[in-house]
């Protein structure tokens, strides 16, 4: 950069160009300019309408049938909603989702803030240690439930229970016990899923500047005072995103709980995703899972439009 | 500059428009003109079964042999996992295969949802050679035929022999036996390690696929209990009577008072439960004799002897099963017709023991004139699964219009009592009244 500069004359531009008027010759590429970006997009936007929005409106149109492959969908009306709404099972597997969704979430976020906290450095072992703390959000989750179902065995020669009874704590039930099936899967999840959040909290942390800790000290702040007064206001946007993301991830849950659970035992560990699937491959009623995942859609879109409006109000209040 | 963003507006609507029908054509009907009831439509044979591993190799002897008889070239597709989806699929799309091979406890299903035809035994040739108990999972509620059986299989007991000699017991033979055994292989470290870490029996206790209640079905019957009764299409449920009791109180106690079954057994489908009979967790499973090869392969060879299932208080019954070959909604019903005769005759069946030694798709056979033993090197084990199905054998009620749904009902209800080592009684009643309101929305139920 420096070997541009001249000796001592300030560098002049050229005039700026004209380009209010019409140009000769250029008419023509400068009003069609504006295609370009659509047609790079046209790929993505193509695959994402096959893929993702016809089948979910095709989904909601569903949802009004009763659905018969082959024989072909009788309409029903509002009748599967009504059913979904008067649903016990239902209702069990919503309190099951929201109850896993609200502490997986709290509990990814909390570990994942931490471990961004304590990652969160330039130097190279901390880089090595991030990709080996961040490597359970890349594994596969079927592989890792399966793994999971393992070491987690309730007998008292189990890995886990192995390594608890050197420490004196009892056998475990953990998966096999109405009581704390569910408890476990949400240690599952936070294990899964903490990684991913610490990830996104470490570019939130990133970029904070430093002079605020700076100013911050020479005031005399402690760290834990640092902590609450610089760090966590700057994390605001961050966390409205690490919370979004994990709200949507929590109410979809479906893979860790059918490959370690099936929804069992006793229903204990239900969540809506697998009664959707269950409703589909077992009872053959498609139409009533369409509108469970109608509902569900509908939920989704109104919590993380409230999340984003609430935390909208905060910001500019 | 208004000109150009109404311009935008106009490519944008374009562009979703352009998506739309991307997406409605991706949604049309597939091909699937051609053929009637009597003349087929031409193309090659389309054949599917629900297999995976080696077992696709397996049905390919069988299908290049029939090839090889009639000149009828076959189009195949395997699939395990999400075979009924893409079932469903064509479904939608009006283009069925013309051959469907899978689970006999499909059959009423694939009837309520239309896509299978009846069967005309009468034009089937060699259909009497088959056994009468194969015919019986073929038929729907009205007693129609609407498959045919291809492969039967009924569980047999497998008991740790090693355990037994090293605890000096004998053999179980009742009901009673069974719990003794099974408190003594909990109890008294039969594999001589010096830790508590073994127990007596395996037991898939799993709701997905209905494992809990496939597996109490036995018992269930043993004890004199019936899911359903009635006949010509009307019944009701009857899991709440006091034989159903004795026998669910009999497998709670397994669990709940003697412990005796696997602690994860909650969570485990076969493939776990596999897994700890193999491993020397278990001593006692019930299975099939499709699993002679699989255990065979694993360090407990020669370790256990196979039984013949011990009675119960009533009968000796056996949970049966079979694989049916569906004739299906499609355009070849002539080529499908001849298949599913080639399919049944010895040749074929043979083929099905002993093409591909790890994928036995044909377990026992259903032609009555083929010996099972006599194509497994005469291992008497064979013989005895061919008894045990011939004697003991019951199929679960799997021509009721969606037995999966049934079956879940009673596997999640199973799997709730022994989570909370509940009432017998209660769980019973509550399940026969889920059970007559299942029926009654299949259209089967009784008054």
């Amino acid at each position: 950069m420096a070997a541009l500069r001249t000796s001592s004359a300030p560098v002049t531009l050229p005039a700026k160009r004209d380009r209010s008027g019409p140009h000769p010759g250029t008419v023509r590429a400068h009003r069609y300019r504006w295609v370009i970006p659509w047609l790079f997009l046209a790929p993505a936007l193509a695959f994402f309408a096959v893929f993702k929005f016809w089948p979910s409106i095709w989904g909601v149109y569903l949802s009004l049938f009763h659905v018969q492959p082959y024989l072909g969908d009788e309409w029903v009306g509002f009748a599967n909603f009504s059913k979904a709404f008067s649903d016990p099972d239902l209702r069990a597997a919503v309190g099951h989702t929201v109850l896993d969704a609200a502490v997986a979430v709290a509990g990814s976020m909390f570990v994942g803030f931490l471990l961004a906290l304590l990652l969160e450095a330039p130097a190279r072992h901390v880089r090595i240690l991030r990709t080996a703390v961040f490597l359970p959000a890349v594994t596969a989750m079927v592989a890792v439930a399966e793994l999971w179902h393992a070491l987690l065995f309730p007998g008292r020669y189990g890995a886990v229970n192995s390594l608890l009874g050197d420490f004196g704590v009892g056998p475990l039930p953990f998966l096999s016990s109405p009581n704390s099936s569910l408890a476990t899967i949400m240690l599952v999840q936070i294990w899964k899923h903490a990684p991913y959040d610490m990830v996104i909290f470490i570019a939130g942390l990133v970029g904070i500047d430093r002079q605020l800790y700076e100013s911050a000290s020479i005031d005399g702040a402690n760290a834990w005072q640092r902590l609450r007064a610089v760090t966590l206001p700057s994390l605001r946007p961050v966390t409205t995103i690490v919370l979004i993301l994990g709200l949507i991830r929590g109410l979809r849950v479906f893979t860790e709980i059918y490959v370690l659970t099936n929804g069992g035992p006793g229903g204990s560990t239900e969540s809506i995703v697998t009664t959707v699937y269950k409703t589909t491959v077992t009872n053959n009623d498609a139409g009533y899972a369409s509108a469970i995942s109608s509902l569900l859609l509908v939920a989704t879109i109104i919590l993380t439009s409230a999340t984003l409006w609430w935390r909208h109000r905060r910001e500019n209040a | 500059m208004a000109r150009s963003a109404a311009r935008h507006r106009v490519v944008a609507a374009l562009a979703a428009a352009i998506c739309l029908t991307t997406g409605l054509t991706a949604c049309s009907s597939g091909t699937g003109g051609g053929g009637t009831a009597t003349a087929d439509a031409s193309g090659p044979l389309k054949v599917w079964a629900r297999a995976a591993g080696d077992s696709p190799k397996a049905f390919q002897a069988i299908f290049d042999a029939f090839t090889k008889k009639t000149g009828i070239k076959i189009e195949t597709f395997f699939t395990l996992t999400d075979f009924e989806a893409k079932l469903s699929a064509a479904a939608t799309a009006h283009d069925l295969p013309d051959v469907v091979f899978n689970d006999a406890a499909q059959l009423g299903n694939f009837k309520t949802q239309g896509i299978i035809r009846p069967v005309d035994k009468s034009k089937v040739a060699g259909a009497d050679q088959l056994t009468p108990a194969s015919w019986e999972s073929a038929k729907d509620v009205q007693g129609n035929v609407y498959a045919v059986p291809f492969s039967a299989q009924a569980n047999l007991l497998f008991v740790r022999s090693d355990w037994l000699t090293k605890l000096n017991l004998a053999p179980p033979k009742t009901w009673d036996d069974v719990a003794a055994v099974a408190k003594a292989f909990t109890t008294q470290d039969p594999d001589g390690n010096g830790k508590n870490d073994t127990y007596g029996l395996a037991v898939p206790g799993s709701t997905t696929r209905g494992y809990i209640s496939w597996y109490w079905s036995t018992f269930f019957w043993q004890a004199g209990g019936e899911y359903f009764n009635g006949s010509n299409g009307k019944f009701s449920a009857t899991v709440n009577t006091p034989e159903a009791l004795k026998a669910t109180q009999w497998f709670k106690s397994l669990f709940c008072d003697q412990k005796v079954v696997q602690p994860s057994s909650l969570n485990d489908t076969t493939t776990e439960t596999n897994k700890a009979f193999q491993t020397g967790v278990t001593g006692m499973y019930y299975t099939g004799p499709y699993a002679f090869a699989t255990m065979d392969a694993t360090p407990i060879k020669g370790k256990y002897t196979v039984l013949a299932p011990p009675a119960g208080p009533a009968n000796a019954k056996t949970l049966a099963e079979g694989t049916n070959i569906y004739l299906m909604a499609g355009n070849r019903p002539n080529a499908a017709r001849q298949f599913a005769e080639f399919a049944i005759t010895p040749e074929a069946q043979k083929l099905g023991m002993t093409a591909v030694p790890s994928a036995t798709i044909v377990r026992l056979p259903v032609n009555s004139t083929v010996d099972a033993a006599a194509s497994h090197n005469s291992d008497p084990r064979w013989t005895l699964a061919q008894q045990v199905y011939k004697d003991q054998g019951h199929y679960e009620p799997v021509s009721m219009p969606n037995w999966a749904q049934l079956r879940q009902t009673t596997s999640d209800a199973l799997n709730g009592l022994i989570a909370k080592c509940g009432d017998p009684q209660a769980a019973l009643t509550s399940l026969n009244d889920k059970l007559g309101s299942l029926l009654k929305q299949q259209g089967v139920a009784a008054g």
